[in-house]
């Protein structure tokens, strides 16, 4: 049974710190690979509480996880490659997000498990969502589980153990494996949740607690991508920093482009010929100087916002001049002054002389 | 997987496509027009460069070509006439399916809540109902922010609030870019 062993194997992979519970365990992940297939014959049982999830929508996700991890790695690489040296870890987001899922489940052999665990389960969904169901683990090794077909009862033989105290003092973390990697793997209908020592086993609340976690994951990744935000707790307060930063995004493009509207009468643009014909190389080289002054730091958070734009690492300025409200004219000079590194000032004359040149 | 230079690339290259378009058929425009042609090409740009994969692109565009404004034609131009129709049309099924799934949960939920009866201490529920109610106001702030951010759940808005935030840095970034060195040509 070539699939069940490797659930077996990865699942005793993520439970390696217990070494006495490992034999135990994986006796019992073989009945639990066995009432599953039993299961798998009864339809209407996993529905039950499969159907009382709150399920995300398959669509963005599945859409989104494939490029967006990629766009992940690629698209802020040199953005975040600015950040100042006050992250310990590495500051891509992409391996931040590796991370994050590797943190959160057993690691190895996880897309062996999401294959494994994929064939066995579509007729137990006819009516739910196919994506995903929450299953619980007991929290600790009990060899002797009664063989029961139905999941349900299942779970009330785990309620009763964890009421009669028969856990051992170590607390498992709990792993949404296959929550994380069957975004960016094939649909799997089963989600491992591993319920906490005194934690309700209820469908309910592993659902809740399921969803919850991978909440907090997105938003782990969000709090290392907006600068300043690591070192705020709360969620309340995370998501003011998100919603602070979105507005002024969006709030310097409105000026760039009232800046760029003032810059020529009508819109024409013929650089893009001498960034056509230069090739990548000179726009590599172009954008990163001037990219360069402006990096996305990692900044205390004051109250005053006019200070959390100041602080905007600038070589060349001492003080920054960003404020909330500008006029366009405030940006000319401080960019003059940013202009005057040494490739910049190189990339730029050489536009200048092309310019002249096609003129 | 795209090297980070080609999506700024692939950025801009669109973006100069709509502003040639916006040229070339006005000839005296305003500042203010002129801001909001920039704007309006840039946003554009910036959400074909995603290819439709993210809920918020998607409605981006929407918004842009409504009818009766001249966005329609800007994304036309942009992302070319097959294209266009084919983000419509995942725009408007996107949109009903989440309405009725987001219906569906609500209803689900009320139902839910009927009978279940919770015994808690009052000190601890007025804690987590004040901070529930904190996170509420701001996800829906944050709803109102991006682009079709109503309709999703809480999940996917924090995954398109990632790739929102990522797609407008490098907006920024090109577009600063464009703008220095521009007013530097001009200056000489």
């Amino acid at each position: 049974m070539e699939p069940n062993t490797g659930t077996a194997e990865t699942r005793s992979n993520g439970t390696a710190s217990d070494g006495d519970d490992v034999a135990a365990l994986e006796s019992l992940q073989f009945t639990d690979e066995i009432h599953r297939l039993i299961s798998a014959t009864t339809t209407n049982n996993a529905s039950s509480f499969t159907a009382l999830l709150e399920l995300p929508a398959p669509e963005a996700v599945e859409l989104l996880h494939s490029p967006e991890s990629a766009k992940l790695m690629a698209a802020p690489a040199p953005n975040i490659e600015d950040f100042k040296a006050s992250f310990h870890f590495p500051s891509n987001s992409g391996l931040i997000e590796r991370a994050a899922r590797f943190s959160l489940f057993a690691g190895v052999g996880n897309n062996n498990n999401n294959t494994s665990n994929s064939p066995e389960t579509p007729s137990n969904n006819p009516s739910a969502n196919p994506q995903k169901a929450v299953k619980s683990e007991p929290a600790e090794t009990e060899s002797s589980e009664p063989l029961v077909s139905d999941p349900t009862v299942e779970k009330r033989c785990i309620k009763r153990k964890d009421r009669e105290k028969k856990v051992k003092g170590s607390t498992k973390k709990s792993k949404t494996a296959m929550n994380e990697s069957s975004e960016d793997a094939e649909k799997l209908p089963y989600v491992h949740v591993r319920a906490r020592r005194g934690q309700a086993t209820d469908s309910h609340s592993l659902a809740e607690r399921a969803r919850r976690e991978k909440i907090n994951a997105r938003m782990k990744l969000l709090q290392e991508l907006v600068p300043g935000c690591s070192k705020i707790s709360g969620t309340a307060l995370v998501l003011d920093e998100i919603i602070n930063h979105v507005q002024f995004l969006q709030r310097q493009v409105e000026i760039l482009s009232m800046r760029l509207a003032t810059v020529n009468p009508r819109i024409d643009f013929d650089l893009d010929s001498i960034f056509t014909t230069e090739s990548g190389s000179l726009m590599d080289s172009n954008f990163p100087s001037m990219v360069m002054p402006l990096v996305w730091p990692e900044v205390q958070v004051n109250g005053n916002r006019q200070q959390y734009q100041q602080q905007w690492h600038f070589d060349a300025l001492q003080q920054a001049v960003w404020g909330r409200e500008e006029v366009c004219n405030n940006y000319i000079t401080p960019e003059n002054s940013l202009l005057s590194y040494d490739s910049s000032a190189n990339s730029a004359t050489l536009h200048s002389n092309q310019m002249k040149m096609e003129l | 997987m795209r090297p980070p230079s080609s999506l700024k690339q692939e950025f801009l290259k669109k973006w100069i496509t709509g502003l040639q378009r916006c040229s070339s058929s006005k000839r005296n425009m305003s500042i203010l027009e002129r801001t909001k042609a920039i704007k309006l090409s840039a946003d554009v740009a910036m959400a074909s460069a995603r290819n439709s994969t993210t809920c918020w692109s998607r409605a981006l565009i929407a918004n842009a070509s409504k009818d009766g404004s001249d966005g329609k034609h800007l994304v036309e131009q942009i992302l070319g006439l097959e294209s266009e129709r084919l983000m419509m049309k995942k725009a408007s099924t996107g949109a009903l399916v989440c309405n009725k799934r987001i219906r569906s949960k609500k209803i689900l939920k009320r139902s839910c809540r009927i009978p279940r009866t919770r015994k808690c201490v009052p000190q601890v529920a007025l804690a987590t109902s004040i901070a529930k109610r904190m996170v509420r106001k701001r996800t829906q702030v944050l709803k109102s922010l991006i682009p079709g951010g109503e309709f999703m759940n809480e999940v996917s808005l924090i995954e398109e609030t990632l790739d929102y935030i990522i797609s407008l840095r490098v907006q920024v970034d090109v577009m600063r870019g464009l703008a220095g060195v521009s007013e530097l040509v001009n200056h000489n």
